[in-house]
Order: structure tokens, then C-alpha cells, then sequence
């Protein structure tokens, strides 16, 4: 009976307002197991990445990737060149080890593939694996929790479970916030908007364009022209039905293959689509002037940002890669937190308050001289204690409090407010406290880097890709010349592909929508 | 107005085999003994109906307690009954051998399926109902029920005693007391009041207190609920003006025409009672701009508009859909209400304008111009309780062995009403016979997404049933509601007949044999289209083709495909109803399949039962965040698949539940392996919560 329970956690993930569980039904059939697959070694740089997979599909999945008939014996590492199923183009030489179940990590089907570390290479085999059918990225620790569910793991084992899965599905969702917040984003609520109301006026159509008098307006709101007319001629509940059919799926149908066109052209074009923003986000904020910019330049090693004394300097988000203490990290300099500005500026702290819901780590910065002014107490109110305040198992979102200009504070005088949570001193001027930085950076990067699957950009972009997919094979199913209610089951399925990457999708958003858009009613 | 409130008067009882406990009227006991039942029902609307005679049918010595016995199986709205959802609950609560789909098909006089060209799982069997024939079919139907008596009495109080220690709740309910003071005792309680907890009825400016027009509300039941910590709720909803039918001038209107044959609601009928030429037709009109300017220039002579209760956002009064769709034209249903009433029901005309205004926007619809307005339409405003305050089974958290059904738990419908009823009175019976509860999944029914969405969700309008609600909607289609809940409702409620349960066997045998067989003959697709010349099927598929897949063309039916290949299809088109089943079943194969493995995978999270005796504010086992537990204290889901439902409720706190159930049932299957300690075990824990 514990098969199921991935399943519960997986569709809570997906958000409370969703009445049930609609799954990708289109795709894998889940529930009585679908073959998961996950990069499971951490973002730091490495030399071999491990790619897992659990599921009854596993050994299917092997065979395809390694074009082999057989599968190599169990439990023993083989040297396997691994291929792109659809193209034939050859991925890596890797090591795979095939752990048939039970015995495995899981007690599911399992298979590692121990592959070479670059990002174009583990991109590509999740990609392969991901157009294997019945197969499907991993939600948050979800391999966790399989082996929970089989009884692999013992009641104490467990115990962290639930902190785990939160903080997956922070980072999870941190990293699909980065992926959204851009061009694809902006693609992908339109898409889910265009098929949400499309499904609202399928369904309004179903539910009262018989029984509640489903005024004429339907028809407008359906955006058809020629219909445009306000004659009070209603095909409802007369016996030409099928006039009424025709005319309102032309609209919708026109809608939905514009929108599979969309698709098509977008997952055609993905592989050469946005550069990865590898990495962990290390984001740097505080009030103006307390050195952000001069910190990003000295942890960057290049001029990065413009420093002056004047408050106010940075006003866009400038970001950077840099190695630090052997991790990879994005770098974000923003503009300094405050209130009743100029235009630009104001948008600039709404970026600047954008990105920090994204970071991974925040490096909160104040003056260190001058930690009594409104601006400073302000921002130790509202970013660090927020942050602060909850318990590591509540946010996954790491803080580290430094003050800086640490060279104006007199040695002798006394220190900082004795109140401040636990922080640290630095002068970007005179490096003074860099090393100490450093080394709680290095700590605080091995936690947010070493935790596997946590928002790693790569499996982000698989899931992408296998819910565009699943949303446009089941779009390819729209029919509404037949069975309407197939027809709307295609949408469904669609819609409830692209919500998973857009969030959102409970029946009430739908009704919302019926109820504004229509007067229904007897 | 004559009013028998309280008289205390035994109606009718009908006795079969057994015997009734109506020795307290026998006049050899020495002492006046009080009444004894298995079941009290109190309420005789469309859920109070279903309830008493789903308990008596599951072998419980039932009472139905009304206010006036002649009111029993009364259609308070419109005269209809069905539609699209609600058709699908009506066909659902056939399938648990419930009236309201027989009983209806013995009083339509207008039937038609709606969406019949949108496919067969949102069909909607819908009917006109002749209101006197339904009212009379219905009480016939009440007192020839076996073990079912019915009384009129209004009920004052509820007789509340210890609670069970092996159940929640704070006490256990044991009977009711009358307005006249005298007490019945029962095993359970089913309240189905309706509208009558504290109603008021609205016209124009004035208010009164009352359930239905002409009918005295429940006040003294209201004030006890509340004293028992039952969050109320205030809803309304209105009525439409009825017309005198000689003063429509119909033939300037559009008609509608009944179906021709008539589609039965009930499993157990081939055919309604009435032939589709002797039907009559309802007529289409429409509004004007007359009558916004009417709604709009007397908004301030209309309470029930300006009042903040929350009416639904459907079905709204003529009021709103003026002021929140202007500048449209509304259609109006005329609709008889029987086959010699001489009203008609104005579908689309609810309103609560004063009485005069309302005759003066009547006469400038086209057709009614000389329309007379025989009772005036009016709005009701009612107590609800929250349903997130009773189970899955429909009894509440607080008091044991008491139920609730129908509008008391914000639904809206006859329909949504008589489903709950047939829950409710199954449970209330099973309750006394100390069985597990009768429970629906929302993978199982449309009844099962309605009482998940209440108890789980509650809600804020008067709910109603919707397809679009429904997950697996082409799953849970009119047609095949017997084979979900009939086999169920045999076996684990006992409220089937044994007839209708060998009827859905045999369906069920047959189906599965057909679609095995239809699976089996497969041909190359040339073949095919030489077999069924009007099949459009792509003769450039190689692989051979079934008959099943065949038949997923909209072209071929049985028939067609019997006469290609007679043997062994013959058979399968001998019996109508089983040959339009193949054909739907066929339709929706390949959809099925995935839909039943998304079944699977809700129905495993909702077979992982939470402890009903969990008290989440202070459990220091799980670690839940403060805004989690009160959800979950509130709503008390059963399984875990109800709680992943809550909304606000986290994967996190889903694993930590997780967690605790696992723990549980460890320690309960170590408990099982010795009583003894299981018992020690139990009373320290009892212990411990004392010293809490």
C-alpha cells in the first residue's frame, strides 16, 4: 500500500489548489510507478556526474541508451557508449551499473549511469532519458521517498525526509522562478493562459450550454466574427446542436493550434535556446551604499560594478560567474534596497527584491558605522529577519550577515549593536576579514552545491522539456469535431503539463473563469 | 394556514415481515413506553426521502419525522429534475437502489438528454416533472417502504448523552425531542432541514420568517446546533414567480420537443411511463431592455439583492444577471409544471422584486404580456453548517451518530440533496450495526467528488455539481454508474436489492466479455473498410486492426459491425442497453487505460487511513507547522489523500503524516499480536492524555 505515497507528495508539491491529482497522465502512467530519473551528484565541480533512474522502466531506459539487446550483469560496472535514442548521436563513454529490484537504493529498478562531468553531457543524457517513454524527471526527493515507500529506509532514516523534500521543492521552485523569470517564462504563462481559458470555454460549453441557458455571448467571448450578431437566436437545446458545435470550436481550435504550432517551434528550437545559468545564485543586497558593488568587484576580482560614494550607484541587476572556494556561482549585484525614489531606480529595487527570491544564499551587507539609520534598521528588519526566522528545515535559503567598512569603526570603541544576529566583519577597502568571508562562503556553498538534484539547472531543463512535450502530444489528441469530452480531456491533459511549470490549475480557477466570462444561470 | 406542527399524529406505517416497534401504542404496556427507532430522519425533502428509505432498505427500523406529511417529496424550485452532473448523481443514486430516478420516471412529462452530441460521458438525462404525480409517486413510494414509519412533528432538540469512548466527538446523540415535548430515541440522527434552519423568505422590502413558502421555519434546532460549537454559515437563494399557463400567448414562442424515445434515469426501467407523443413542449423567450430598466429603478425597493449573503454565482436571480451582464437579453424557459397544473415555471426569472413590480416586468416579456402572476417569486435566506465539519460518511465530528444531508451542508439541487440522502442513510444504518462506513471515492462517483469537495474544501456558495469538478470524468459516466456502485452498495451497505444486483452482474459480465471478444477479432485495415464500406479508416496501416478500435469510429456502431462479423458478435447486439455500452466503452478505451492508473494512484493514498482520534493542535509526534494543524483540526481529513488535498497543507507535512500513520499502524500490529498489552497500552495512553 505504500507504492502510492510519492504520488501524494508529488501532487501536494504541485500546489494546495489542486483538487486531485491530475497527473501527466499523457505521458507516464504514474501511480503504479513511473520511471523517475534525476542528476544525482551535487553542482560542484567534478570529474564524473552520477545520473539515476528508478522505476519499472530502468532497464528498458538502459537498453535503449546503450543500444544493447542485454543488460549488462547486476551490480557490476560496465563501460557502455551511451547514444541519443532519437538522433543515434553518440553522448559519452560512461560507466552504467544495472541494480535490479529489490535490491537497490529504491527496491525499485534502478540504473546509474557515471558519466563525465560537463553540463553538454549530462544535459544530454537527461534529455535522452527524458524522451524514453515511461520515463519522467524526478520531483523533489522523490527517490527518497521511493525507498521509503518500499521500505528501505527505516522510521529513523526517515526522520530528515520532510526537510529534505522542503528543501527540494525550495530549491526546486527557486530554480524554476530563474527559468520563468525571462523569456521562456513569459512564453509559458501564456501558453498556460491561452489553454486555461480555452478549457474554461470548452467546459463552460459542456457544463451549461444546454441545462443554464449559456447565453449568446459564449460565442463572442469565443472571439468568433461572424457570429458577432446579438439576434436572440439560441441553438441551445434545439435539435441543430450541431450548428452550435461547428461554431464554437473553430475559435478554440484555431487557439489550440496556434498554440501547437508555439510548442512545436519552441521545443525545435531548445537546444540551441537559453544559456544555462549553472551554478549556486549568490545574491548581494542591503541598503544603499554599504558596498555591495565593492564586495562583487573584490569576490570577482574584476570591475564588475561601478563604485561611487554616491547611494544609488547600481540600479539594474549585474550579474557574474565566478569560482568560489571551487563552486560555481552566479554572482548578482543589485541595486540597494529603499524606498521613494526615482522611477528607474524604484524598478530597480523591485528587481533587486525579484533576484533575492531567487538566491540560493543572500549576502545581507550594512554599513558597519552605520547600523542606527533608518535604512539599515529597516533592512534588518524586513530581509534578515525573514530570512533568519525560520528554521533551516523551513527555507532552504541561506543568509550570511556581513558588515562592512569595518576600517571606519574606531578599535577601541564598542563593537557593532550587541542585538545583530550572528554576522561578520569586513572592509572591501582593506580586505581586512576577506579571508574569514571566504571560508563561510566555502561552508555555506558546500551545503547549497552538495545537496544532489536541488534546482540543478540541468534537470530543470529536462523538466521543461518533458512537460512542453507532454502538453503538445496531448494537444495532438484535440479533436473537438468528435467527442467533445475527449476533447476537453486533451486539454486537460495538456493544461495540467503546463501548470506544472507555471503552477496554478485547480477546477476553481477554471470555474472563475466561466462565471466572469459568462451569464450562467436559469 | 392549517399547520399540523407537532401533532404527534402517526401517519402511515407499512409492515411487512417484521415487527414494529410501535408497541408504545398499544395500550396493555403499563407505562407509556417512548418510542424507539434504529434511525431517526428528520426532514422529508429530497435528502430526508432518500436517507429514511436507504436505512430502512439496509434493515433499520427507520422514522421520518416532517412537518407535514403532505409535503413529503414536495418540489420546492423547478419543476425538473436532472441535467448535466446532476444527471450523472441521479443515475448514481439509482445504482444504490435510491427513488428519485424511478420516482421520476413515473412523473415526467417532458424528457430530453442534454449534450447529446458532446459525447456520452457528459450526457445529462434530464427531465420536466409533473410536481403532483412526483409528490404522489414519492409518498406512495414512502409508506409502502418496509420498516419505515413516518410521522409529522417538528423537532425542537436533540437528546444528547456520554459519547462512545472508541469514537470522537464530545457526545453522542440518542434521539430528539418535539415541539410538543414528547421524545423519540434512536441509534442515529439524520438532520435534512433544508432551508428551515432559521429561513427567511424575501419579497420586495419584507421579510418573514419561513423554510418554503407557507412552512414554519427550525429555530429552536438552529440555536441548539449552535450551542454545540457547529460553525453556521448563511446562504440564499430565490424562486421564480409561477404563471397562469391559459394567460401565455405560446404561439408566437420558439418550441421544444421532447426526445422521441425517451431515455429512462432509472437502471431498472426500459422505458419511462409516458409516450414521447403525449409529452408536453416547453417554450423559449427571451428578456429586454424593459425589464433591466424594471430590475435597475427598483433596486432599492429589493433587500435580497443588497444584502451581502453569498447567493451562487450560477443560477443567479433575473437582479444579478442584470447588473453584473447589462445590455443582454436572458432567456426564459417557460416550463410546465404538470400534466392539469395550470401554472408554468419561468426558468430564468428568479426575483424578489415586490409582488406588484414583479407581474408589471412579467407582462413586458414577449408572449406574457397578459400573463398573470399567480405566487410571487421570492428569495430564501437559511442557515448552513460548514461540511467540513462532518466525514466522508456524512456524520458530524462533534456529535456521534448525528448526520447531516443536503441543504444544511451548502448544496444547492434536488439532485446534490437525494445523493447525500442515500449516503447519509446507508451510514446512519450501518453506524447502528457497528459496520465500517459506506464511503464514495471521487474516483468511484460524482457523489464521492461532491462530499470530498464539502468535507475537504468546504464552500462558500450553494454547491453545485458540475462535470468540470470532476477528475475522471470519462471514467465516471451516466451509463455505467451501475457497475461502479451497485456491485459496491450490495456487498458493503446492504441497500441494493438482490435483483438489481444480479441485473449489474450480469451487465457487468457481459460488458467485460464483449469488449475481450471485441479485442480478439482483428483484421488488417483493408479488410475492415471492405467489411464496413462507410468506415473512414486509413487503409495504409499495416497492423492489424481490432474490432474494439473499429468501433471507436463515430460511423460503425454494434449493429454495423455485427453484420460484418456475425459470429461471434451476434449476441452482443440482442440486448440494446449492452451494445450502446460497448460502443461508449469502446469510444473512450485508450483514454480509460490511463485514467485507471491515475485511479490507482489516488485510491493508494486514500487506503492510507488517518487515526480519527488525532488531535492535531497538540500532537508532538508529528512536526506540522501551526497554520498545517489548524487546517487539518478543522477539516479532519480521513486519509491521507483528503489531506493533500487541503489546500495549505504541505508535501512536508504529507511526509510527516506519512510518517505518523506508519508509526501507528507498527505499533497497532504489535498491539494485534498481544491484546493484552494492547489494552494496557490503550489505558496508559488514556492516562496520559488526563494528565495533559
Amino acid at each position: 500500500m505504500w507504492r502510492g505515497l510519492w504520488t501524494l507528495a508529488a501532487q501536494a508539491a504541485r500546489g494546495p489548489r489542486r483538487l486531485c491529482t491530475r497527473r501527466s497522465s499523457g505521458a507516464a502512467a504514474p501511480g503504479s510507478g513511473a520511471t523517475i530519473f534525476a542528476l544525482s551528484s551535487g553542482q560542484g565541480r567534478c570529474g564524473i556526474a552520477v545520473i539515476r533512474t528508478s522505476g519499472p522502466s530502468s532497464g528498458h531506459a538502459l537498453r535503449i541508451l546503450t543500444a544493447a539487446r542485454d543488460l549488462p550483469p547486476a551490480r557490476h560496472a560496465s563501460l557502455r557508449l551511451l547514444s541519443d535514442p532519437r538522433s543515434g548521436e553518440p553522448l559519452d563513454r560512461a560507466l552504467v551499473l544495472w541494480f535490479p529490484g529489490p535490491r537497490s537504493f529504491t527496491g525499485e529498478d534502478c540504473v546509474e549511469f557515471h558519466v563525465h562531468g560537463g553540463p553538454a553531457v549530462v544535459s544530454g543524457v537527461l534529455q535522452a532519458l527524458g524522451s524514453v517513454p515511461g520515463l519522467r524527471p524526478a520531483e523533489a526527493g522523490e527517490f527518497t521517498r521511493r525507498a521509503f515507500a518500499n521500505g528501505k529506509l527505516n522510521l529513523t532514516e526517515v526522520e530528515g525526509l520532510a526537510d529534505l523534500i522542503h528543501a527540494e521543492t525550495e530549491a526546486q521552485r527557486r530554480q524554476a522562478l530563474r527559468q520563468l523569470d525571462g523569456e521562456l517564462g513569459h512564453l509559458c504563462r501564456g501558453w498556460a493562459e491561452t489553454l486555461t481559458k480555452a478549457l474554461a470555454h470548452v467546459e463552460a460549453y459542456i457544463d451549461f450550454g444546454e441545462d443554464d441557458n449559456l447565453e449568446e455571448g459564449v460565442l463572442e467571448q469565443g472571439g468568433s466574427t461572424w457570429w458577432g450578431r446579438k439576434t436572440p437566436i439560441s441553438p441551445q437545446r434545439l435539435p441543430s446542436l450541431s450548428l452550435f458545435a461547428c461554431l464554437l470550436s473553430p475559435t478554440a481550435d484555431i487557439e489550440v493550434r496556434a498554440l501547437e504550432v508555439a510548442l512545436g517551434a519552441h521545443l525545435r528550437d531548445a537546444r540551441r535556446g537559453q544559456r544555462l545559468r549553472s551554478g549556486a545564485h549568490v545574491v548581494v543586497t542591503g541598503p544603499p551604499n554599504a558596498g555591495k558593488s565593492s564586495l562583487v568587484n573584490l569576490l570577482s576580482r574584476k570591475p564588475v560594478s561601478i563604485v561611487s560614494p554616491e547611494p544609488g550607484t547600481t540600479r539594474d541587476v549585474l550579474e557574474t560567474p565566478v569560482d568560489l572556494a571551487g563552486f560555481p556561482v552566479l554572482l548578482s549585484d543589485t541595486a540597494g534596497l529603499r524606498e521613494g525614489v526615482g522611477p528607474v531606480e524604484q524598478e530597480g529595487v523591485r528587481r533587486a527584491r525579484e533576484r533575492l527570491e531567487q538566491a540560493d544564499l543572500i549576502l545581507a551587507m550594512l554599513d558597519a558605522s552605520d547600523l542606527a539609520s533608518p535604512s539599515s534598521c529597516n533592512f534588518l528588519a524586513t530581509v534578515v529577519a525573514s530570512v533568519g526566522a525560520q528554521s533551516p528545515s523551513d527555507s532552504s535559503q541561506r543568509l550570511l550577515l556581513v558588515l562592512n567598512k569595518s576600517d571606519l569603526l574606531s578599535p577601541e570603541g564598542p563593537g557593532p549593536r550587541p542585538d545583530l544576529p550572528p554576522h561578520l566583519l569586513l572592509s572591501c577597502l582593506t580586505g581586512e576579514g576577506l579571508d574569514g568571508l571566504l571560508e563561510a562562503l566555502r561552508k555555506e556553498l558546500a551545503a547549497v552545491c552538495g545537496d544532489p538534484s536541488t534546482g540543478s539547472p540541468l534537470l530543470t531543463r529536462a523538466r521543461h522539456q518533458h512537460h512542453l512535450q507532454g502538453c503538445l502530444d496531448a494537444l495532438s489528441h484535440y479533436k473537438p469535431s468528435k467527442d467533445l469530452a475527449l476533447a476537453a480531456e486533451a486539454l486537460r491533459v495538456a493544461r495540467g503539463h503546463l501548470t506544472r511549470l507555471t503552477g496554478g490549475g485547480g477546477t476553481e480557477e477554471i470555474l472563475d473563469i466561466i462565471f466572469r466570462d459568462f451569464c450562467v444561470g436559469k | 394556514m392549517f399547520y399540523l406542527r407537532g401533532c404527534g399524529r402517526w401517519v402511515a406505517a407499512s409492515f411487512t415481515k417484521q415487527q414494529f416497534p410501535l408497541v408504545r401504542l398499544s395500550s396493555d404496556s403499563a407505562a407509556p413506553r417512548t418510542p424507539h427507532f434504529d434511525v431517526i430522519v428528520i426532514g422529508g425533502g429530497h435528502a430526508g426521502t432518500e436517507a429514511a428509505t436507504a436505512a430502512a432498505r439496509c434493515g433499520s427500523r427507520t422514522l421520518l419525522l416532517t412537518h407535514r406529511v403532505d409535503t413529503i417529496g414536495q418540489m420546492s424550485c423547478n419543476p425538473s429534475f436532472g441535467g448535466i452532473g446532476k444527471g450523472h448523481l441521479m443515475r448514481e443514486v439509482d445504482a444504490l437502489d435510491g427513488l428519485c430516478s424511478r420516482i421520476c420516471d413515473q412523473s415526467g412529462v417532458h424528457y430530453k438528454v442534454l449534450n447529446r452530441r458532446k459525447g456520452p460521458a457528459v450526457w445529462g438525462l434530464r427531465a420536466q416533472i409533473d410536481r403532483k404525480l412526483y409528490k404522489q409517486n414519492m409518498q406512495k413510494e414512502i409508506l409502502n417502504t418496509p420498516l419505515l414509519t413516518v410521522q409529522e412533528g417538528a423537532v425542537e432538540d436533540l437528546i444528547l448523552t456520554e459519547p462512545e469512548p472508541e469514537h470522537t466527538g464530545k457526545c453522542r446523540v440518542s434521539g430528539v425531542v418535539l415541539v410538543d415535548g414528547s421524545t423519540v430515541y434512536a441509534e442515529s440522527v439524520i438532520l435534512t432541514t433544508g432551508t428551515f434552519l432559521r429561513g427567511m423568505i424575501v419579497i420586495g422590502l419584507e421579510m418573514h420568517p419561513a423554510g418554503r413558502l407557507g412552512d414554519q421555519p427550525s429555530i429552536g434546532l438552529a440555536q441548539t446546533l449552535e450551542k454545540l460549537g457547529f460553525v453556521v454559515g448563511r446562504l440564499k437563494t430565490g424562486t421564480p414567480p409561477r404563471i397562469a399557463k391559459d394567460s401565455i400567448n405560446f404561439s408566437i414562442l420558439n418550441k421544444q420537443t421532447p426526445d422521441n424515445p425517451s431515455v429512462p434515469f432509472s437502471f431498472t426501467n426500459e422505458t419511462v411511463w409516458i409516450k414521447p407523443e403525449d409529452q408536453l413542449p416547453c417554450y423559449l423567450t427571451y428578456t429586454n431592455p424593459r425589464v433591466d430598466e424594471i430590475v435597475l429603478n427598483n433596486l432599492h425597493l429589493n433587500s435580497h439583492v443588497k444584502e451581502t449573503t453569498r447567493g451562487p454565482r450560477y443560477c443567479p436571480s433575473i437582479e444579478s444577471k442584470v447588473l453584473r451582464f447589462p445590455n443582454r437579453l436572458h432567456q426564459v424557459w417557460l416550463e410546465p409544471e404538470g400534466m392539469d397544473s395550470d401554472l408554468i415555471y419561468p426558468q430564468g426569472l428568479s426575483m424578489t422584486l415586490p409582488t406588484e413590480l414583479q407581474e408589471k416586468m412579467i407582462t413586458c416579456i414577449r408572449g406574457l404580456e397578459k400573463a398573470k402572476v399567480i405566487q410571487p417569486g421570492y428569495g430564501v435566506q437559511y442557515d448552513y453548517l460548514d461540511p467540513r465539519q462532518i466525514t466522508p460518511s456524512l456524520e458530524t465530528h462533534l456529535v456521534q451518530r448525528l448526520f447531516f444531508a443536503g441543504q444544511i451542508n451548502g448544496t444547492t439541487g434536488y439532485e446534490e440533496a437525494a445523493a447525500q440522502g442515500v449516503i447519509a442513510g446507508i451510514n446512519a444504518s450501518l453506524r447502528v450495526s457497528r459496520k465500517p462506513p459506506f464511503v464514495v471515492s471521487r474516483t468511484e462517483g460524482y457523489i464521492g467528488v461532491l462530499i470530498d469537495d464539502l468535507t475537504t474544501l468546504g464552500t462558500s456558495e450553494p454547491y453545485r455539481m458540475f462535470t468540470s469538478r470532476v477528475e475522471f470524468r470519462l471514467s465516471l459516466r451516466p451509463d455505467n454508474a451501475d457497475i461502479r456502485l451497485t456491485l459496491r452498495g450490495y456487498k458493503d451497505a446492504g441497500c441494493v436489492s438482490q435483483q438489481r444486483y444480479e441485473g449489474a452482474c450480469w451487465m457487468k459480465s457481459s460488458l467485460e466479455e464483449g469488449i475481450s471478444v471485441l479485442k480478439s477479432i482483428e483484421f488488417s485495415s483493408s479488410k475492415w473498410k471492405n467489411l464496413i464500406p462507410e468506415v473512414s479508416i486509413s487503409t495504409s496501416r499495416s497492423l492489424p486492426v481490432r474490432a474494439l478500435d473499429v468501433l471507436k469510429y463515430e460511423e460503425v456502431d454494434m449493429d454495423s459491425l455485427a453484420k460484418a462479423v456475425p459470429e461471434p458478435l451476434k449476441k452482443y447486439t440482442k440486448c440494446r442497453e449492452l451494445a450502446e455500452r460497448l460502443k461508449i466503452e469502446a469510444t473512450y478505451e485508450s483514454v480509460l487505460f490511463h485514467q485507471l492508473q491515475e485511479i490507482k494512484g489516488v485510491q493508494q493514498d486514500e487506503a492510507l487511513q488517518l487515526p480519527k482520534d488525532i488531535d492535531y493542535l497538540t500532537i508532538r509526534d508529528v512536526s506540522l507547522s501551526h497554520e498545517v494543524r489548524e487546517k487539518l483540526h478543522f477539516s479532519r481529513p480521513q486519509t491521507i489523500g483528503a489531506a493533500s488535498r487541503i489546500p495549505g497543507v504541505t508535501p512536508a507535512a504529507i511526509i510527516n503524516l506519512l510518517r505518523f500513520v506508519k508509526t501507528t499502524q507498527q505499533r497497532q500490529a504489535a498491539m494485534n499480536e498481544s491484546p493484552k498489552t494492547d489494552q494496557c497500552l490503550r489505558n496508559a495512553d488514556r492516562l496520559q492524555e488526563r494528565q495533559l
